[in-house]
């Protein structure tokens, strides 16, 4: 089992957005469909669909490749990925047109106005459900592919 | 014969029925300790094997929330959850951003 290490470590990785993906699709197509919000889904999935799980993979690999030498728990480790993750998807999400931002705040999708300070809130409970998902879910995926 | 001298020979007395209770020391064992921890590892392997599959029959999703894994989780993590869940209940309009960014 000691070999193709990385690769492992890319799949367990990048398993728990994959699966996840499923519950961000079901939750764009009620949020379009049932409450009238006009998520462009097409262009708001490729965010989730084709970037965070490589990331999640990336991050896994480096996670590996850190453990020989100093490194933070796991799940402090997959909490500094939001620093990446998020420019990222702001960035995205602006070149592709459905963010905007005013003196206030953003404005997601056209309709949905963010003020900064809910943001920096957001982010914190980002950086948490990262933590989790890195400690609990990621930690296990790393447990069953033998990479714990 | 003085006290000191009593005392000598009461010493050596006892020294000698000692010795004369005492079984000779072998300084050779008389049995090879070699088999039994081969059989020792071996049941050790074992039974890790055993556990192994044990744990790989069972789905993984009853492994990851089996009431084990569940009482392993600090309160702390628990009460960042619950901080995540309150947090989307207050600003539920935040959800579909939030579903982007996983």
């Amino acid at each position: 089992m000691n070999s193709h290490r990385y690769l492992r470590a890319y799949m367990a990785g990048s398993a728990v957005p994959t699966m996840m993906l499923l519950v961000v699709l079901t939750g764009f197509l009620i949020a379009r469909y049932t409450f009238q919000i006009p998520i462009p889904i097409e262009r708001a999935i490729v965010f989730p669909m084709a970037l965070v799980p490589n990331l999640f993979g990336a991050w896994n690999m480096f996670y590996l490749w850190l453990r020989p030498r100093p490194h933070l728990p796991i799940g402090l480790h997959g909490a500094i990925l939001p620093f990446i993750l998020a420019p990222a998807g702001l960035t995205l999400a602006a070149c592709l047109g459905f963010l905007s931002a005013n003196a206030g705040g953003l404005v997601w999708f056209h309709e949905v106005a963010i003020p900064y300070a809910i943001l920096a809130v957001g982010f914190c409970f980002g950086l948490i459900v990262y933590y989790l998902v890195w400690k609990y879910l990621v930690s296990f995926f790393n447990e069953v592919l033998g990479i714990a | 014969m003085n006290k000191q001298e009593m005392n000598e020979q009461e010493q050596r007395k006892l020294a000698d029925l000692l010795q004369r209770s005492l079984p000779p020391m072998n300084p050779e064992l008389d049995r090879d300790l070699w088999p039994k921890m081969l059989q020792r590892i071996m049941l050790h392997r074992i039974m890790l094997h055993r556990i192994n599959e044990r744990a790989r029959d069972r789905h993984w999703l009853a492994v990851l929330f089996s009431p084990s894994a569940l009482s392993a989780v600090p309160w702390f993590d628990w009460a960042l959850l619950a901080a995540v869940i309150v947090g989307l209940c207050i600003f539920p309009r935040s959800i579909p951003i939030w579903l982007y960014h996983f």
